[in-house]
């Protein structure tokens, strides 16, 4: 049986740890009450953006606009792809880092030239180690989520779009689906597909209304495109954000059980080494008085 | 008078979500004036200050950003970036996002840069105008 004092300091230390993980347990899901409410938020711009682009589509077919362009010309191989991966600046959060990784390691698999553009001090260390190509300059948090971030995001991806420096641009993040099911996901930001917006099916018999568009289609799809995009980086940025945060919450709420467990555990093992301790005591000093009431 | 069913989103919040008689709208090429039974349209919007009469002779001012205002059956939707009162707006902030700015378009930078910076100038200038009529907000 162990010494009384080491499984105390080990209960000690298990306790201290519980500390640690029921602090980050508080924090966590404080984080994700706040990133909720920014989420429901910003739905309303969310979807209402997506289903203007598809009004406006439906309406005018016939539209070519640069961000539609698919540039089919340029072989597989030789496309390049940009990704904006959305991992956690720091681990501690179950599989919700792993999940985004094994998911950006797939598109990695693909041929083409890959580019990531990291977000997220973790995902950034790992793609790094593993000699992947990463854009140097784009250092941004997932801490608090901003417009302005979104931005900030968006304008540096839509220029090396248009440059050509990128083909196609996907970003990988994970979605909340509810408090207990979140799924690492891809979505295709640029070139924008036409059939993404399609799903909405009108009835034959509705009347399409004409709609002019002032002061030109170009002019509006051009004030609308990269607001969508920033929009839709902004959205993915919250959605991450509360996923991280209600990962790192679960993580910390079964450690935090799993040392209470351990705690119970080890307080039975230590009353019986205690109680062991005890005995083997009295035995001793029974014995010790019965020897000498033999020697009178 | 007639009115329009009027919905103002913007990024952080539904705005506003109501009647309205008459509206202008900062357009790329100046001011546009929406009243009821307009015709079905879609505008782009810039940076500026877009009005609204809720009720008769009540005008209300609101800072918007960039995005677009679609009109259809009478049922005008505004999509913009931001959209603020002229109370909620932070002078202090404005001012200092405007020194920034200034500052950023005096240094060297790339043209992609530069209308970023441009853009957030815009933005800080036009909260800071509206801010202005009212002086108790300083």
């Amino acid at each position: 049986m162990a010494n009384i004092r080491e499984i105390q300091s080990r209960i000690n230390s298990v306790k201290d740890t519980m500390k640690i993980t029921n602090a980050m347990y508080m924090i966590s899901s404080s984080k994700m009450t706040q990133a909720r409410k920014k989420l429901s938020d910003t739905e309303p711009y969310f979807y209402a953006l997506q289903g203007e682009i598809s009004r406006i589509l439906r309406h005018l077919p016939e539209l070519e606009h640069r961000f539609f362009d698919v540039r089919e010309k340029i072989p597989q191989d030789e496309r390049r792809i940009g990704s904006i991966v959305v991992t956690a600046d720091k681990g501690l959060a179950g599989a919700y880092n792993h999940n985004i990784v094994k998911l950006e390691e797939e598109i990695l698999a693909k041929p083409g030239i890959h580019k990531l553009f990291v977000v997220g001090e973790l995902g950034r260390h790992y793609f790094s180690k593993h000699g992947v190509d990463i854009d140097t300059n784009f250092q941004y948090t997932v801490q608090k989520p901003t417009m302005h971030r979104a931005r900030d995001i968006s304008a540096v991806l839509l220029e090396q779009f248009e440059k050509g420096e990128l083909d196609e641009i996907y970003i990988v993040y994970t979605r909340m689906e509810n408090s207990v099911q979140a799924d690492a996901e891809v979505l295709k930001l640029l070139p924008l597909e036409r059939s993404a917006f399609n799903e909405m099916k009108m009835p034959l018999n509705v009347h399409r209304e004409a709609i002019e568009l002032y002061p030109s289609a170009e002019a509006v799809l051009e004030s609308i495109i990269p607001n969508y995009i920033t929009g839709m980086i902004y959205g993915c940025l919250v959605e991450a954000y509360a996923s991280e945060h209600n990962a790192r919450m679960m993580a910390m709420k079964s450690a935090t059980d799993s040392a209470q467990d351990l705690i119970k555990e080890l307080s039975v093992v230590y009353n019986r080494a205690r109680q062991a301790a005890i005995t083997q005591e009295i035995t001793e000093v029974c014995s010790g008085a019965r020897a000498q009431q033999q020697k009178k | 008078m007639d009115t329009f069913g009027l919905k103002i989103i913007a990024s952080d919040k539904v705005f506003y979500e109501g009647r309205c008689r008459n509206l202008v709208i900062p357009a790329p090429d100046g001011e546009k004036g929406i009243l009821p039974n307009h015709e079905n349209m879609i505008i782009a919007i810039a940076v500026g200050i877009a009005r609204m009469e809720i009720e008769e002779g009540k005008w209300q001012e609101v800072a918007v950003g960039t995005g677009f205002v679609e009109i259809v059956n009478n049922r005008v939707t505004l999509l913009v970036d931001t959209a603020e009162r002229p109370e909620d707006i932070d002078v202090r902030r404005a001012e200092e996002q405007r020194e920034r700015a200034e500052e950023q378009m005096r240094q060297k930078q790339s043209i992609q840069e530069y209308y970023h910076t441009q853009a957030s100038l815009a933005r800080a200038m036009n909260r800071l105008k509206l801010a202005q009529d009212k002086k108790w907000n300083l």
